[in-house]
């Protein structure tokens, strides 16, 4: 499994669904292991990542050829550092556009850069269009559902993203109640600095950082897998 | 023994992008592995050799000795294929001297293969070039090419009159190049390199270079797309099927 360099693209085709919160979550998940990691903001006009985690983010924009050079030259980059790329709806499109030009896929595969993108589920139909144009458009993609119970009515939905192949099921991240949500969304919070303070593990923030970190884990341990997969099928 | 082949790449007008198609072309058939050489008439700079300074040879078109130094060697060359990179303004000429030579002569009793691509100019003019080109080409493969690398808005022209022209011509095809991204453009022009070599970013002494990942990647699409385009007029087959062949043969 050594050498692989993961690269999660968390994002949506729909607005306010929980993207950001994600990639923070992820992002902290590799500084509680202490690992190295690289998140990107790219955001049209208000970067939020970089507001949470400046230590560990670059802004990104992917407006012009400059841009996506910063961008994806750094994706692309096979240092074993896992990436976290918090990608807004807007340029949700453009984004996909970009890595399809330039043949993203086959340069990462050379390198040994595994990407998996994160697609956080919404009831709106332009969702279940952003998730079927990836799922046609990179049929070799690990694209995995993300189904956030604080967007409502999941059940009603759900089934507009059915699993890949590539991704497997859909992972499911607990709503937090109100209250614990305008904590963790106060500037400067951390949920590493949270983790190494509290004493009581059973808090149901801590509960929910937990379940969220195994899912975490589980993903990577997927990607990774996925990738070897193939392999073991040829020396068998 | 293969026919030898010769590539014609030329443009009434300067500017309009031809030797850009000359080193897709020259990209193409090494990649193919055909034996290949190339003159560059853009005498005595060059632009061709720039790029592929190993296979290529500055000349001047007008010159006896020159237009020895290509024909005359036609049969005894190691390549195969010779491409030549026609400078603005010089392909009717080229095309009347050819025929005052023999060698359309030559092409017509198929001892060698002869194919022109015709790069053309975002004017009307530039249709008046396929009727005055096209009198020499009935014997040739002829490739109209509509070139967009560094344009987007061209070929504004009446179908109907296109289309008119168009046909007066046997064994016409035409091809799209697309538009290139500019800065990859930029990138690829600043190196000097073969688009294959920037692609697997190697710079012009061999050694691995540092050209940017995306630029790289527009590249490699935009190359495959032409190569995709050459693909479907079946140039191989045009140049050089019995090369072909036999190579394949060989493999197996």
């Amino acid at each position: 499994m050594q050498g692989r360099t993961p690269v999660f693209i968390v994002t949506s085709s729909r607005p306010r669904v929980g993207k950001t919160l994600i990639a923070r979550a992820l992002t902290e998940f590799f500084c509680v292991q202490q690992r190295p990691v690289l998140a990107f903001d790219v955001n049209p006009d208000e970067f939020k990542l970089i507001d949470y985690l400046p230590a560990h983010t670059a802004a990104a924009s992917i407006t012009d050829t400059r841009g996506e050079m910063a961008l994806f030259d750094q994706l692309v980059l096979s240092d074993q550092v896992p990436k976290v790329v918090d990608l807004g709806h807007m340029l949700f499109d453009r984004f996909f556009a970009v890595m399809q030009q330039i043949d993203f896929a086959i340069e990462a595969r050379r390198r040994a850069v595994v990407p998996m993108v994160l697609f956080v589920a919404d009831p709106d139909d332009r969702a279940r269009q952003g998730y079927a144009m990836l799922k046609d458009r990179f049929p070799d993609l690990a694209l995995v559902p993300v189904l956030n119970e604080a967007v409502p009515q999941l059940k009603r939905y759900s089934g507009n993203f059915p699993p890949v192949s590539r991704g497997g099921d859909a992972v499911t991240i607990p709503a937090l109640t109100p209250v614990l949500r305008s904590v963790i969304d106060r500037r400067g919070f951390s949920f590493v600095a949270y983790a190494a303070k509290t004493t009581d593990t059973t808090a149901e923030l801590y509960t929910w950082m937990a379940r969220l970190f195994v899912t975490f884990r589980e993903l990577e341990v997927r990607l990774l897998l996925g990738e070897l997969k193939p392999g073991l099928k040829r020396s068998a | 023994m293969a026919k030898p082949a010769v590539v014609l790449v030329g443009a009434d007008k300067g500017g309009v992008g031809k030797t850009t198609v000359s080193r897709a072309l020259v990209d193409y058939l090494i990649a193919h592995n055909i034996p290949i050489r190339a003159f560059d008439t853009e005498y005595p700079r060059g632009t061709l050799k720039r790029f592929h300074p190993d296979v290529t040879e500055v000349v001047d078109i007008t010159s006896t000795t020159d237009q020895m130094k290509i024909f005359d060697t036609l049969a005894s060359s190691e390549a195969k294929v010779t491409v030549i990179d026609i400078r603005a303004g010089l392909l009717s000429t080229t095309l009347k001297a050819l025929r005052d030579i023999g060698f359309l002569d030559a092409a017509a009793k198929t001892q060698l293969t002869f194919t022109v691509f015709h790069i053309l100019g975002p004017s009307i003019a530039s249709l008046d070039e396929i009727q005055e080109t096209a009198s020499f080409m009935d014997d040739a493969h002829y490739i109209l090419v509509k070139n967009f690398i560094n344009n987007t808005t061209f070929f504004d022209w009446d179908p109907a009159t296109y289309n008119s022209y168009f046909k007066q011509i046997k064994d016409a095809h035409e091809i799209t190049i697309p538009k290139l991204n500019e800065l990859a453009y930029e990138g690829v022009e600043l190196a000097a390199v073969p688009y294959v070599s920037f692609v697997a970013n190697k710079a012009a002494n061999g050694q691995t270079a540092a050209f940017s990942f995306v630029l790289r990647g527009y590249v490699r699409h935009w190359l495959g797309t032409v190569w995709a385009e050459f693909d479907r007029v079946k140039l191989i087959d045009m140049v050089a099927a019995e090369t072909q062949r036999k190579s394949a043969a060989r493999q197996a």
